[in-house]
């Protein structure tokens, strides 16, 4: 069982900082559900 | 390996608060939103006048009026503290005023899609022709100007849109088509735009490097704006547009789009088609995004902040066949994020930045500067995007670490000694460590510097279809002792010397 077994996960990357799809691939075997990923640019 | 020699560089900002607080995306969008909010009621009290912007120590290191290496030690926070003198102009470039813009913008249309008012257009012809830097075939394209009554009917019962100075409207960017959403007056006046600043970029280009415009053979341009209608959106060819006004008569040219990296990855293109000998000179330019002024400015009106991104930026950057003296652009070893490479800021940096240097036996600390996105961290701070070209630094000789070519304690130094301080202005591709190149080569033809990287990225998620990173790099180097020169011997070359000896031994065998 997973650390984040049974929680849902929001995944909100940053281009310049950690991508979602990064944050994702962390996040694959930790139980957890990823409910929302998606990175943005501000600039 | 035959490389391209980086001639001359251009930088060019345009203040242009009231196209901001009109068009760009972040008003733009709260305006049919939110009409009435506190937001917009307080933009047009926070905005920088153009004296300000003049006297902002970053938007001066852009233009080439104050040194990089300067910028960190101007009394910061820079905006409360701006410089004692207005300068319009620095060694790359100059910051033009908006009236002027509009000017340019008209002389810029060949569709006569921008309208100005009879007596704005009179007056600010003179002030254009006051420079003495517009040719008078370009002045003459200016038009005389039309009742104000004809620009607000356009605007009233033709859907275009009005253009401001000084409070009031002066004129008008009409659609140029009926139904065509890509060729709206909205989307028209954010490419005449980035068309006229890429014209402003291109004409202080040609007169730091000399060269007069019939010289130009191709040009590359590298924004982000999609030019084209209903059936070939993005069709393209801004490039032959800017070279046309320009006055670049014998060039030809075609744009390349990376989002923020499409300049780095257009003058890796420029720079393969001078080495190959395809193209002798070759101009990369890139004009301002109207949609990015103002994009941060909710956050910076909240915290009671002037709304800096107030500029439009421009860029331009010859290059030539490699003279052996001239720093070069090396493509013997180019940084490229591939598809399977990953999205982490690990494996970016390791792409980008670890190895093209690997490949020529180099280490992190062989490179005297990195100019990844060089953004005004007072624009990005306030606003929760943090310090990019900071922490571009901190990745860099994190990477460092992990390699065993730094210790831990040696990141803050090498931050202190191979980063750069921020200050491009928040206009997507423009700080893409290309307006460092200008700063640069005068730096290398001083002997003060050999060595750089200029690394770009680009988000390919804006555009929903791949959820990829993206970057490319290249190094720009003043090779040692006409390096240039030796790198273009050929096989051929080096056969007829080995001819010529063995033609003098048999001689003096002879005798």
């Amino acid at each position: 069982m997973g650390k984040m077994e049974g929680k849902k996960l929001l995944l909100l990357g940053e281009r310049d900082g950690v991508p979602s799809p990064a944050m994702e691939a962390v996040f694959k075997n930790s139980g957890g559900e990823v409910v929302f990923s998606a990175t943005e640019c501000f600039v | 390996m035959p490389n391209a020699a980086v001639k001359a560089c251009s930088n060019c900002l345009v203040h242009a608060p009231e196209m901001a607080e009109r068009y760009g995306n972040t008003p733009y969008m709260e305006r049919l939103s939110h009409p009435g909010s506190e937001f917009l009621a307080a933009l047009p009290k926070a905005g920088q006048s153009y004296e300000e912007a003049c006297r902002y120590a970053p938007n001066l290191t852009f233009i080439g009026a104050l040194s990089v290496d300067g910028l960190p030690a101007r009394p910061q926070p820079w905006l409360r503290n701006l410089e004692p003198e207005a300068v319009r102009d620095g060694r790359f470039g100059e910051i033009m005023p908006e009236d002027e813009f509009l000017g340019l913008m008209d002389f810029c249309d060949v569709f006569d899609l921008i309208w100005l008012s009879l007596d704005f257009a009179a007056g600010v012809k003179g002030k254009l022709k006051a420079r003495n830097f517009w040719s008078p075939e370009q002045l003459a394209r200016l038009e005389k100007g039309r009742p104000l009554a004809e620009i607000e009917a356009e605007c009233r019962e033709q859907h275009a849109l009005p253009l401001y100075f000084g409070g009031r409207v002066v004129g008008c960017c009409r659609r140029g088509h009926e139904t065509d959403e890509n060729l709206s007056a909205h989307v028209l006046l954010e490419n005449i735009a980035s068309k006229a600043t890429s014209i402003l970029a291109m004409m202080h280009l040609l007169r730091n490097s000399g060269l007069p415009p019939g010289e130009i053979d191709f040009v590359v341009e590298c924004s982000e704006e999609a030019i084209g209608d209903m059936n070939q959106r993005g069709g393209g060819n801004l490039a032959k547009a800017v070279a046309e006004i320009a006055g670049c008569r014998n060039a030809s040219g075609f744009d390349v789009r990376a989002f923020c990296a499409g300049p780095t990855a257009a003058l890796i293109t420029a720079a393969s088609m001078v080495a190959a000998g395809a193209r002798k000179n070759v101009v990369v330019v890139a004009g301002g995004a109207v949609p990015k002024l103002y994009m941060n400015a909710r956050d910076h009106v909240k915290k009671g902040l002037p709304a800096l991104e107030n500029v439009l930026g421009s860029m331009a950057v010859l290059l030539t066949e490699d003279d052996g003296e001239s720093p070069v652009i090396r493509l013997d070893s180019l940084g490229k994020h591939t598809v399977g490479a990953g999205a982490s800021p690990q494996a970016v940096t390791t792409a980008l930045a670890w190895e093209p240097l690997e490949k020529l036996g180099l280490k992190l600390t062989d490179v005297d500067k990195y100019a990844p996105e060089l953004h005004n961290p007072e624009v990005t701070v306030p606003a929760g995007a943090g310090n990019v070209p900071e922490a571009n630094y901190k990745m860099i000789a994190a990477l460092g670490v992990m390699k065993k070519q730094l210790e831990r304690g040696d990141i803050e130094g090498f931050v202190k000694e191979r980063g750069l301080t921020g200050f491009a202005p928040t206009q997507g591709h423009i700080p893409s460590g290309v307006p460092y190149m200008g700063h640069a080569l005068e730096e290398m033809k001083a002997g003060r510097l050999k060595r750089i990287m200029v690394i770009g990225k680009g988000s390919l998620f804006l555009g929903r279809l791949t959820n990829l990173a993206d970057g490319a790099s290249f190094l720009m180097e003043k090779m040692a002792g006409g390096a240039g020169q030796a790198a273009a011997v050929t096989t051929r070359d080096v056969e007829e010397v080995v001819l010529e000896a063995l033609g003098d031994l048999a001689a003096a065998l002879n005798r």
